[in-house]
């Protein structure tokens, strides 16, 4: 007994070094997210234009990098655990679909002045679409089973792709736009968005790290779950609307960023193992780690340009997720 | 009495009069000219046996035509012709229009037009007219086997282009009195905005673009506006590295929108004001000096065609310049 009671332990102090190193090493990425860019700047001779790119440019790219990673990976998180499902991301569960529904609508009917709208626009698609997913899922007596919940996605991103493309065939205004949000990047987003999402995002956050003990005791199995006296119906509930607040709220900043939410938790799996406080405490560190490593690469690949983050997750995010597919311990929750 | 019946008499001894004239004119222009020719923008020299009448021209073309009195029956255009800012003004009303997307053209309406002549600016660098160029669907060419295909050329200067169309237009029987009297107030407008640009020697002016993530610089060496602008005194910056694939523009990215410092900033008129906007929603704008001064207008960006659009664009300008401050920069 003695014995079996020390081993967890002494893994415990390994996976809890692993996020210390995990920390640092996004501490790095967050200096090196500010120092490096198109622009070359010298620290000994800051210019006026200097402090401004990194005061008003850089910083709050970063922000938005730590905000929106680790908002995407931890809904990625919590969505696998609670479909029970390791294919579930933003994606597969129709929000990105529902955020430029919203989007393009908004082009639509408001013109293209009111771009400034399409950040709340994408919010309330986001939102939209996962209630949507979330209450076709749930008809039924046994409420919204991991199948239910897949096919319901599917069917929310068909119908709302279908609508995107009837819009932007019919008006070139927001095909315009829908291409430049679609692609998903941290550039060209400054303090204004940070400060509009990033409410949102810290809520979901703090909200998400009181889901972990539900989260493992659901992946039991529901009913197993209940009798061990979990509400399992009001805490599936309570962990789909956390997660549309991080992902509409990631989504509505960046545009659709695809593989984040489904890479970073299979990722994180393979070192801690399935315990979801664990999983939850990583996809928060590593989410903006690959985000803003991804995004920084972005930068320097293509220079004096640059390279969409959303771009360079899919180009890195495929291998490497098929990679971890293969190490086959991932995949299982 | 007398004088009132008069009236119907003189009136058929006019019509006798005219209908002599008609019938004897053209059997006296056609011993001269050997009826039709124009030295066209690829400097080979087009003929007819009869005046082309039945003209198809590209949208751009058929403006400075009908500037000059030349209409044609049908037209082709790059894009919504609508919203083109360089058709502002035009009346189209009664032209077939047969392409309202670059690189598409309606050639089975333009057979159906039976054209004599089509019109579009010669491009020497891609050696080819408008709407025939590299890229355009195979089945869009097909319009240049109607008929003669001729143009003003495409080079360094606005100037020579529209001079080249009223050399065309003339040949087309254009009144070349209103020919001249376009040409004369431009002169006029010239010679204003020569005046103000003497005044101001160290006015520096960049032609830019910017759009999503991308402060595009204009290259004066491809945009002849441009050329013209600084052949007349006005120091339009040229970008020190041009875009090695499509020259015509030197992309920075807003963190280094700050890399040309002028007196004043152009802005490329064809998305104006959007693109203003999205350059003030950078913060690196107030480290523009001319953006944060306001010391901002715009220019014609690559559409110039016609004598009138011209003059405007010039008056414009020279308003502009002379409440500019040329020493904003150093």
């Amino acid at each position: 007994m003695a014995a079996v009671a020390t081993r967890p332990r002494r893994s415990n102090t390994r996976i809890a070094g692993g996020l210390i190193l995990s920390a640092l090493a996004l501490l790095a990425v967050c200096a090196a997210s500010i120092l490096l860019g198109s622009r070359t700047i010298n620290l000994a001779a800051l210019a006026q234009t200097d402090l401004t790119v990194i005061l008003d440019m850089r910083v709050p790219r970063t922000v938005l990098g730590l905000l929106a990673g680790a908002a995407l990976a931890v809904s990625g998180t919590l969505l696998q655990g609670v479909a029970r499902n390791p294919l579930a991301d933003p994606g597969i569960m129709g929000i990105n679909a529902g955020a430029a529904v919203a989007v393009v609508t908004g082009i639509l009917v408001l013109g293209r002045q009111a771009t400034g709208a399409s950040v709340w626009l994408a919010f309330l698609g986001a939102g939209a679409a996962i209630a949507a997913v979330y209450t076709t899922a749930s008809f039924g007596r046994e409420g919204a089973t991991p199948v239910k919940l897949a096919l319901a996605g599917v069917v929310v991103t068909a119908v709302c792709s279908s609508v995107t493309s009837a819009i932007v065939l019919a008006d070139a205004d927001a095909l315009e736009e829908l291409r430049v949000w679609q692609v998903g990047a941290l550039a060209g987003r400054y303090w204004p968005v940070v400060l509009q999402v990033g409410p949102y995002v810290l809520v979901g956050l703090v909200a998400a790290m009181f889901l972990a003990r539900p989260l493992n005791l659901l992946a039991l199995g529901d009913a197993l779950a209940i009798s061990l006296g979990q509400h399992v119906r009001r805490n599936r509930t309570i962990t789909f609307v956390v997660v549309a607040v991080l992902c509409g709220a990631a989504t509505a900043a960046c545009g659709p960023i695809a593989f984040l939410g489904l890479m970073v938790p299979h990722l994180v799996r393979l070192v801690t193992g399935p315990d979801y406080r664990w999983i939850l405490a990583y996809s928060f560190v590593l989410g903006p780690l690959v985000l803003l490593l991804c995004d920084i690469v972005g930068r320097l690949v293509s220079a004096p340009g640059e390279l969409q983050v959303g771009v360079v997750l899919g180009v890195v995010g495929a291998p490497v997720f098929i990679t971890i597919v293969r190490l086959r311990r991932g995949v299982e929750l | 009495m007398r004088a009132l019946r008069l009236v119907p008499i003189a009136l058929a001894a006019g019509v006798a009069l005219l209908a002599g004239c008609a019938s004897t004119a053209p059997e006296e222009a056609a011993p001269e000219g050997g009826a039709w020719s124009y030295t066209s923008g690829d400097g080979k020299t087009y003929t007819a046996d009869e005046v082309p009448t039945r003209i198809i021209a590209h949208a751009y073309a058929a403006k400075v035509l009908m500037e000059f009195g030349i209409v044609p029956v049908g037209i082709y255009a790059d894009g919504d012709i609508e919203s083109d800012v360089g058709l502002q003004g035009a009346d189209f009303e009664g032209v077939e229009v047969i392409g309202e997307e670059w690189g598409k053209i309606d050639v089975e309406k333009a057979a159906a037009l039976a054209p004599d002549l089509i019109v579009g600016d010669w491009w020497p660098a891609e050696d080819a007219y408008s709407g025939l160029e590299g890229g355009v669907e195979e089945s869009s060419k097909k319009i240049g086997e109607l008929a003669p295909v001729v143009g003003a050329a495409q080079g360094d200067s606005i100037v020579e282009l529209i001079e080249g169309y009223a050399e065309l237009a003339e040949s087309l029987g254009a009144d070349t009195s209103v020919i001249e009297a376009q040409r004369a107030d431009f002169d006029a407008a010239l010679e204003e905005f020569k005046t103000a640009v003497a005044a101001k020697p160290d006015l520096t002016a960049l032609a830019i673009s910017p759009y999503e993530d991308t402060y595009a610089v204009a290259v004066p060496e491809y945009a002849p506006e441009l050329l013209d602008l600084q052949s007349w005194g006005l120091d339009v910056i040229d970008p020190t590295t041009p875009d090695p694939e499509f020259p015509y523009w030197e992309s920075l990215s807003f963190e280094n929108a700050d890399t040309y410092q002028p007196d004043v900033l152009l802005f490329d008129d064809r998305s104006y004001p959007a693109n203003e906007e999205t350059l003030a929603a950078q913060p690196i704008a107030k480290d523009i000096a001319a953006h944060a001064a306001g010391a901002y207008t715009t220019w014609p960006a690559y559409w110039l065609h016609t004598y009138p659009d011209y003059a405007e664009q010039l008056r414009d300008l020279t308003k502009f310049v002379n409440g500019a401050d040329e020493n904003l920069t150093d």
